[in-house]
């Protein structure tokens, strides 16, 4: 190019950004506002809800307006990651409940606290939002998992009707009974083969018992106890000698199709059998544990706020839209979710007359959720494969703990 | 410059950008980060020098992930090469219903690798095939199903990737033995040489070139394994090979210098081997 062009040529490229970007600005500041919101419901089943709850969120607020983008769980979190990174995260965006340290140490989402702190007696879980005594996210649609018997199969094992296990004694005798029955039967379903999965199964037993993985002032890794240890035989007996070992969604179909005496799963599997089996005997009941109720795993779908968000009120405000009881309710009933956050929409007769949903509800006052601490994803992975190690491998438990433990701290002095 | 010379480098221009955005760009921005500390959540990343490289040689996960590449290379290359020529010299001989062996044969390298993965996840776990048919025949397989234990996980993705490749080396072992020409068996038959004696002196050495070529792409091929440790073991079970190593870091924890000194520690050993490689086809005239 003829260099006496360079320069008018910079000057107009120069001219051009500055009017675009200054156009850009005068519409943030006078036009309706735009609330971007990065969301994960994408089945068919839900979206016209969240659609419907969003227009009438629109007609009651005019001048905001809701664009709602679909993430997937394959690749979500690779997304919202990215998009912190580069400064293009949404105003709003639904986490995983063990996403949110990750984001919130390293100062990506709003602190909330002073604004939903009369909120925290109304909702259930806040933990896994808190990150250093404030809160970053406010929880919305929450899961537990419960124990699914099949009753035929205790029938066939000739134990009382109504009977369930309470306790790990009773839980072992029923899998070894109903694992005797037949050669292509099992007692219990067992989980290994995929990622975030077993740590979920194992830690409510341990947790049942009473155990800790860090110590309380965040410095210790206290995973390797005698708690663990017990914890663990017993767990690896009940996987050994009777259960059936595979993924979640196999051990969910051999329990529909009469293989397995017993899972642990969440309300999607309850939504599958009355979608698709609702001639299923089925009994569902709290995790059996030292105390009744056992400890169970919680975990959900929690709402935050970018940090760099210019509308953080507006934001927090269709929040707390999204999370009321009203709109709770509808939600749940469209996607037949069990665990709402907000404590009023559990008092509805679609929880309170279904004695199925009853034990989700339930079984929330008795759940825990891993601790929020930033690390986790890599302290998963560390107990994860210990587990895998002493459970199909023969590792022997106490050694293979202590060398999590020594793991995990490593992890934590890294800080 | 020519009018004649800037239209040429227009036309070249859209290959060349895209060349230096998506491929020269990356690359050597990844072995920049491989001495930074960056990891994507964080604000700065800083200088580390060879901080990642030393640390990987020291991880015992890397380490091990690059012990089990090393196994499926070894473990695969030869097994993949002496099936596919077998298969190649009995489809070469003339027979009914021939084609439809090769056709079979060959099907699992046009088939997606994910599908075949999936289907092997079932077959080797406990009630599937390939699980009842080793208890049948006394075998004892892991009580949980092929890839759910230490010692026979990585195995049995092996076995699958020799099964499924086979069929592709096959192919170019025929195109191969199409090449050899006949007149050379012919002789050897007037002479009286054995079938071992003609495939020895006369099938082997006009093979090698297909041979060290097959040897080359199989060897880059596997040490870069990844989509079968994805699907059928999530590198569980000690199956995690370096690239699913890699890809934890990278993608799963947003690790980029470290993820990104792993890759070219990996693409070190690849280029060393591939050099060999070069090195011996050159050596022998065969380029």
């Amino acid at each position: 190019m003829n260099k006496k062009y360079l320069l008018p040529a910079l000057l107009i490229i120069l001219a051009v950004g500055l009017l675009a970007s200054c156009s850009q600005e005068s519409k943030t500041e006078q036009g309706p506002i735009t609330l971007e919101w990065w969301q994960f419901w994408t089945d068919p089943s839900i979206s016209p809800t969240i659609d419907n709850i969003i227009l009438e969120y629109e007609k009651l607020h005019p001048n905001v307006k809701i664009k709602r983008t679909d993430l997937t769980w394959a690749n979500g979190h690779e997304k919202i990651v990215v998009a912190f990174s580069s400064g293009t995260a949404p105003d709003i965006i639904e986490l995983g409940s063990d996403w949110i340290p990750e984001f919130s140490s390293t100062g990506h989402l709003a602190d909330i606290t002073d604004s939903v702190i009369n909120d925290t007696a109304n909702f259930y879980n806040w933990a896994p939002g808190i990150y250093k005594d404030k809160i970053y996210a406010f929880p919305w649609i929450l899961g537990t998992r419960v124990l699914y018997i099949n009753r035929d199969l205790m029938n066939k094992a000739h134990f009382p009707e109504k009977y369930v296990p309470t306790n790990w004694t009773q839980l072992k005798n029923v899998c070894y009974t109903i694992d005797s029955l037949e050669k292509n039967i099992y007692g219990f379903g067992s989980n290994a083969a995929e990622k975030h999965r077993l740590y979920k199964k194992y830690l409510p037993f341990f947790w049942s018992y009473d155990g800790r993985i860090i110590s309380k002032d965040g410095k210790y890794c206290v995973f390797s106890s005698d708690k663990a240890y017990k914890t663990l035989k017993f767990y690896k007996e009940l996987t050994n000698s009777c259960s059936m070992v595979d993924t979640q969604r196999r051990l969910e179909d051999a329990f529909l199709d009469g293989k397995v005496g017993m899972v642990i799963s969440g309300d999607w599997l309850l939504k599958r059998i009355y979608n698709e089996r609702p001639d299923f005997n089925l009994v569902t009941t709290l995790i059996p544990g030292p105390e009744y109720p056992g400890k169970s795993f919680a975990g959900g779908e929690y709402l935050a706020i970018n940090a760099q968000s210019k509308h953080k009120e507006a934001a927090l405000d269709f929040i707390k839209y999204i999370t009321d009881a009203q709109n709770q309710l509808l939600f749940c009933k469209a996607n037949f979710s069990a665990n709402p956050s907000n404590k009023e929409t559990t008092k509805d007769p679609f929880f309170a007359d279904d004695i199925n949903l009853q034990t989700f509800v339930i079984q929330m006052n008795a759940s825990q959720s891993p601790p929020a601490i930033p690390e986790w994803v890599y302290v998963e992975d560390i107990i994860e494969t210990a587990l895998e190690d002493i459970l199909f491998n023969d590792a022997p438990i106490a050694t293979r703990l202590y060398q999590a433990k020594i793991d995990i701290e490593k992890l934590l002095k890294m800080r | 410059m020519s009018s004649r010379g800037l239209t040429g480098r227009l036309f070249v221009s859209p290959w060349f950008i895209t060349l230096i955005i998506f491929w020269l760009f990356p690359l050597l921005y990844s072995l920049y980060l491989g001495f930074t500390d960056y990891k994507l959540l964080s604000d700065s990343y800083k200088w580390v020098g060879f901080a990642n490289f030393r640390a990987l040689f020291s991880d015992q996960q890397f380490l091990q992930s690059l012990k089990n590449t090393f196994i499926f290379v070894i473990g695969t290359i030869p097994v993949t090469t002496i099936i596919a020529l077998l298969l190649a010299l009995l489809i070469d001989k003339k027979f009914p219903g021939r084609t439809i062996f090769r056709s079979g044969y060959f099907m699992p390298s046009i088939t997606s690798m994910v599908v075949i993965a999936l289907i092997f996840t079932n077959l080797y776990s406990r009630g599937g095939y390939i699980y009842l048919l080793a208890d049948m025949l006394g075998l004892s397989p892991p009580e949980n199903g092929f890839l759910l234990s230490n010692k026979t996980a990585l195995f049995s993705v092996m076995a699958m990737d020799v099964w499924m490749s086979v069929g592709y080396y096959m192919l170019l072992f025929l195109a191969g033995l199409k090449s050899i020409p006949k007149e050379l068996y012919e002789a050897a038959e007037v002479a009286g040489a054995s079938m071992w004696r003609k495939f020895v002196s006369i099938t082997l050495p006009l093979l090698k070139p297909v041979m060290l070529f097959i040897v080359v792409i199989n060897t880059i091929k596997s040490f870069q394994v990844f989509i079968e440790i994805f699907v059928m073991t999530k590198g569980r079970y000690g199956s995690s090979t370096a690239v699913y190593f890699i890809y934890e870091t990278g993608l799963n924890r947003f690790e980029f210098g470290y993820a990104s000194a792993a890759a070219y520690i990996l693409f070190i050993i690849i280029a060393l081997f591939s050099i060999i490689q070069f090195g011996l086809l050159k050596q022998r005239g065969l380029r």
